[in-house]
């Protein structure tokens, strides 16, 4: 159960910067609670009494999204299913809409905002990931003074590790910037223990652009959660693919200049043959969100087993 | 603690009233608006039992604060129909059959509803996917695809109105389908579960559950917690009356640890409070002395001389042991031109019944102490309550409530002693509603076993002896383990004909959490091993597995191994019909591997993917460069 003495619902960043720098000790920010509620719960945090929450999610400051001069810019209250409803986001971010799909569910996604899910820096974070494939970084802003003081992070520093990130008291994230992937395929790969409603063993995301012939790869974003503290960068692959023709053999030769990337102290061999497989569909399958598919969609489960 | 003032409109009527800081919008609409067709399944997001619209979005109550409802528009399952009517969605639940215990069903209701407004010509793959949080443990969901795409048809034009119309039963019930009588009570959410219950000046309580799997408790102090203003008693061993023992054969757990604790979980004291925070609050006042006792959690250590002993009165911590012995093994064995050996494990299971368990008692103006809960044993809880208050059995009385779900688990009378104890104590009639966590931790699951097989078969097949040893996990008490062992050992060897077999099947007492009841009553484990087994033994044969079988399956008028005559046995049948259906490829299974022919057919059951509704249509042009 998670009560509190105050749930308070700004609706202007200065008022929930205010809030929250005079918070008491323990107060929390809540944006759609989807983490927050489950943690208050037996088994992990318990219940809880907090004095203050602060509930983000009517400040209309970071509603939204908009595009410019090729960055996407989403507000810290966007939720997932956001990046299925809107063209727009499923033209600028193609791989998200393959991302939300698994996430969680329809309902949940209706909730859950994209910086919940980075703030939270669990390991298992879908949408990390993501945003780290296409250049993210993160906007916090705090009080100084009267007024606000803004800063921006790329994600990879933001994140330090298992529920660590960079936020200082006072501060409270307002937007995620990242490239716009217009003209990309995009594609996301994810492993639990079931389909619906699961938290990621591993999971993996994929980007690619294509030489206007369609023959070449133009460029090749990848990064993957879960076999790790932090999400990673695939920066070796990308970098292997680029100008390299487009086929099963470039792929399987990208794959093999992984190398060890399972720094998970679990299931470290199943994650790392998870990971050789998951670095094949991204690509495999982002260049089919393209138009180009290299295998026949019932070949792919075998051939992902067997080579 | 704070209160907010809230002001909403609820199914079309505008609403307002306070709500508590800690009320999430599923506690709003149920304990303030009694709008308890929303269920709590678990608390946590997973299970959509508390699906509703806000502003027209499909949520998950139990995961949103209720301030953020504030100002809303909301819709719940009492809301989708006008009151006595059924929408096209919830006529054709009703019509295809797709509430069975109905507990999930208003979730799936709101679900269903939510896909065909998000898109009303959603596929059936479309649907599944936006039905994906909502769980359903009793339909194996096909009716409930079943019902949304032919309310989808009603709702586009593409079938009748008349689709939505049940045959009825007609001259007989026979061979027709039938409509289900409860369906337009579950699909409304109109039907109250126990945890659904109120009575007025109802008490709420809470459980205090023991951290330790093995000690001796050296004292208990409710003193503090008892003073709590708020709290009308606290409940322990102590108070029963009478003589302290249930379970489904032998009596041996107590209706809360008596001087003893056996399992993590296990209750120790309960708390009748006013409300949940305060009884909640008051268990952390209760003050508890353990003494650490070596535990024991595997059935084998269990077994062995010097393991820890649970009960008193089984200094080997055998619950039961179920020997059968017939013909000779050992002359079966030397006929044998093969012997197998092998062993097979298999895991506690939970039943997750989407309706966690709940109750609430009270003592009627005649003295009779009254307890409805989802029990699927009621009368025999009544005969054991009797006892253990020490009251004649007609001042006893136990009222079911509709299940919702219990495949077994719900046998065990867990927590209705408890119940009546505190109605008793306070005079007041006492509701204890169970969260998903409780009940995964302290109710039974299905026993682990761990079973060793040794079968001789001659070289076309024929089995010539089996031996047969289950050592199953029975945890901290007895409750149907007995029962469990006895079908485990008479169904050991499946149906198969075999002159000479040994069976044995142990239940054994451990320190884990205890086994119970569950759907199949032992029978799956020893299935899982036998049928394994056939599978194995087969392919060292070189013969198909429908072979091997047909080759020993029971025919009308065999004789199980207990000696029981069949008239009838349908196992070819069963097995031509599977074998036709499956699309089967005759040959030894083994030998091929990803090359057989029967695979990937229509009919078969393909992986699942997601995405069904971003999936682009455009064309992709396939390339045969597969390197
Ligand atoms: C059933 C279920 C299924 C789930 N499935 C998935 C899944 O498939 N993949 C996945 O990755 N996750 C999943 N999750 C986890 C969760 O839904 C996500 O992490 C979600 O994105 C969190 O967002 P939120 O808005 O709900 O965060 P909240 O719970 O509101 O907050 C999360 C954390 O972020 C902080 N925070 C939020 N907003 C800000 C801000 N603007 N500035 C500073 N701090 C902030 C909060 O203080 C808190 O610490 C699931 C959760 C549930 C309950
Ligand atoms: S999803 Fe809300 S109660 Fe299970
Ligand atoms: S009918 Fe779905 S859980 Fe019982």
């Amino acid at each position: 159960m998670l009560n509190c003495d105050q749930y308070l619902m700004p609706e202007t960043l200065e008022e929930a910067l205010a809030q929250w720098v005079g918070a008491p000790e323990g107060s929390r920010l809540l944006a759609g609670g989807t983490d927050i509620l489950p943690w208050a719960r037996e088994g992990r945090a318990g219940h809880m009494h907090l004095p203050a929450i602060i509930d983000i999610s009517r400040v209309k400051e970071l509603h939204g999204y908009d595009v410019v001069d090729g960055r996407v810019r989403l507000g810290a209250n966007l939720v997932f299913q956001r990046f299925l409803t809107s063209e727009s986001l499923r033209h600028h971010l193609p791989c998200m809409p393959h991302c939300a799909v698994w996430f969680a569910d329809d309902q949940i996604r209706e909730q859950a905002t994209l910086v919940g899910n980075i703030v939270n820096a669990s390991p298992a974070a879908d949408g990390t990931p993501a945003i780290f494939a296409m250049n993210g970084t993160v906007e916090i802003a705090r009080l100084d003074g009267g007024s606000v003081a803004r800063r921006s992070v790329a994600i990879g520093d933001f994140i330090t590790g298992p529920g660590g990130t960079t936020l200082e008291a006072g501060e409270i994230l307002t937007a995620v910037a990242c490239d716009s992937m217009a003209g990309y395929g995009g594609a996301f790969e994810k492993v639990g223990q079931r389909r619906s409603l699961v938290i990621s063993v591993v999971c993996a995301v994929g980007l690619v652009k294509l030489s206007p012939d369609k023959k070449t790869f133009a460029d090749v974003r990848l990064a993957m959660g879960g076999i790790g503290p932090v999400p990673i960068r695939l920066d070796a692959v990308e970098a292997f693919l680029k100008g390299q023709p487009v086929s099963r053999k470039s792929i399987l030769a990208a794959v093999k200049t992984a190398g060890d990337l399972v720094r998970s102290r679990t299931r470290r061999e199943y994650r790392s043959e998870v990971i050789r497989g998951f670095i094949e569909r991204a690509v495999e399958d982002a260049l089919a969100d393209c138009g180009v598919a290299l295998l026949p969609p019932e070949m792919k489960e075998a051939v992902h087993v067997v080579t | 603690m704070s209160s907010l003032d809230m002001e909403l409109t609820v199914n079309g009527r505008a609403v307002k009233r306070p709500a508590k800081a800690r009320m999430r919008l599923l506690d709003f609409l149920r304990d303030e608006l009694n709008l308890t067709g929303t269920k709590e399944g678990c608390g946590a997001g997973e299970c959509g039992t508390c699906s509703v619209f806000v502003d027209g979005k499909l949520v998950k109550s139990c995961l949103m604060p209720a301030a953020k409802a504030n100002g809303a528009t909301i819709e719940t399952v009492e809301g989708l129909a006008k009151r006595g009517g059924l929408t096209y969605l919830q006529q054709a639940f009703h019509k295809t059959g797709a509430s069975q215990c109905g507990y999930c069903i208003p979730g799936m209701v709101m679900a269903a509803t939510g896909a065909l407004r998000e898109n009303p010509h959603a596929g059936l793959d479309e649907i599944k996917e936006r039905l994906g949080g909502n769980i359903c443990r009793c339909t194996g969901y096909s009716k409930i695809f079943e019902a949304v795409e032919l309310a989808r048809d009603v709702m586009n034009g593409a079938l009748p109105v008349t689709a939505l119309d049940g045959p009825g039963a007609g001259a007989s019930y026979i061979g027709n389908n039938v409509r289900r009588l409860d369906a337009p009570s579950k699909v409304t959410g109109a039907l109250k579960y126990a945890g659904d219950m109120v009575m007025p000046g109802m008490l709420h309580m809470q459980v205090l559950r023991s951290p330790v799997a093995h000690a001796l408790i050296k004292s208990i102090d409710i003193s503090e917690a008892e003073a709590m203003p708020g709290v009308e008693c606290v409940i322990t061993a102590d108070d029963v009356p009478g003589e302290d023992g249930f379970g489904v054969f032998v009596h041996d757990q107590p209706i809360m640890a008596r001087g003893r604790v056996r399992y993590v979980g296990e209750a120790i004291a309960a708390v009748a409070a006013v409300d949940v925070e305060t009884a909640m609050a008051a268990l952390g006042k209760i003050k508890v002395e353990y003494e650490n006792l070596p535990a024991v959690f595997d059935a084998e250590a269990a077994m062995a001389s010097g393991a820890p002993v649970l009960h008193d009165y089984a200094p080997d911590n055998i619950v039961k042991h179920i020997p059968i012995r017939k013909g000779d093994v050992e002359a079966g064995f030397a006929d044998a031109e093969l012997v197998v050996e092998q062993s097979y494990e298999t895991q506690p299971v939970e039943h997750a019944y989407l309706e966690p368990e709940a109750g609430l008692a009270y003592v009627d103006h005649d003295g009779v102490v009254t307890v409805i809960s989802p029990s699927q044993n009621i009368t025999h809880h009544r005969h054991m309550l009797a006892k253990i208050i020490d009251r004649p059995i007609n001042k006893v009385r136990f009222i079911m409530s509709p299940v919702g779900g219990g495949f077994g688990g719900k046998e065990d009378m867990i927590y209705q002693g408890m119940l009546a104890l505190a109605a008793m104590k306070s005079g007041l009639p006492v509701r204890l509603v169970f969260t998903r966590e409780e009940s995964i931790i302290s109710t039974a699951k299905r026993h682990p076993a761990r079973i060793t097989y040794k079968m001789g078969l001659k070289n076309d097949g024929r089995i010539t002896a089996v031996e047969f040893r289950m050592i199953s996990d029975g945890g901290a008490y007895g409750l149907s383990t007995e029962g469990v062992m006895r079908k485990a050992a008479i169904l050991s060897c499946g149906p198969y004909d075999i002159a000479n077999v040994k069976i044995d099947t142990h239940g054994v007492y451990t320190n884990n959490t205890p086994s119970g009841a569950f759907r199949t009553f032992g029978a799956m484990q020893a299935q899982f091993a036998t049928e394994s087994h056939l599978d194995i033994c087969a392919g060292k044969l070189g013969l198909d597995p429908f072979e091997i079988r047909r080759v020993n399956m029971m025919r009308s008028g065999a004789s199980t191994h207990t000696k029981q005559k069949l008239g009838s046995v349908s196992l070819g049948l069963a097995l031509e019909a599977a074998e036709k259906a499956s699309g089967w490829e005759s040959g030894p299974s083994v030998a091929r591997g990803g090359v057989r022919g029967d695979l990937g057919r229509a009919g078969n059951r393909e992986p699942c993917t997601l995405g069904a509704r971003i999936r682009t249509s455009h064309d992709v042009d396939t390339k045969e460069d597969i390197a």
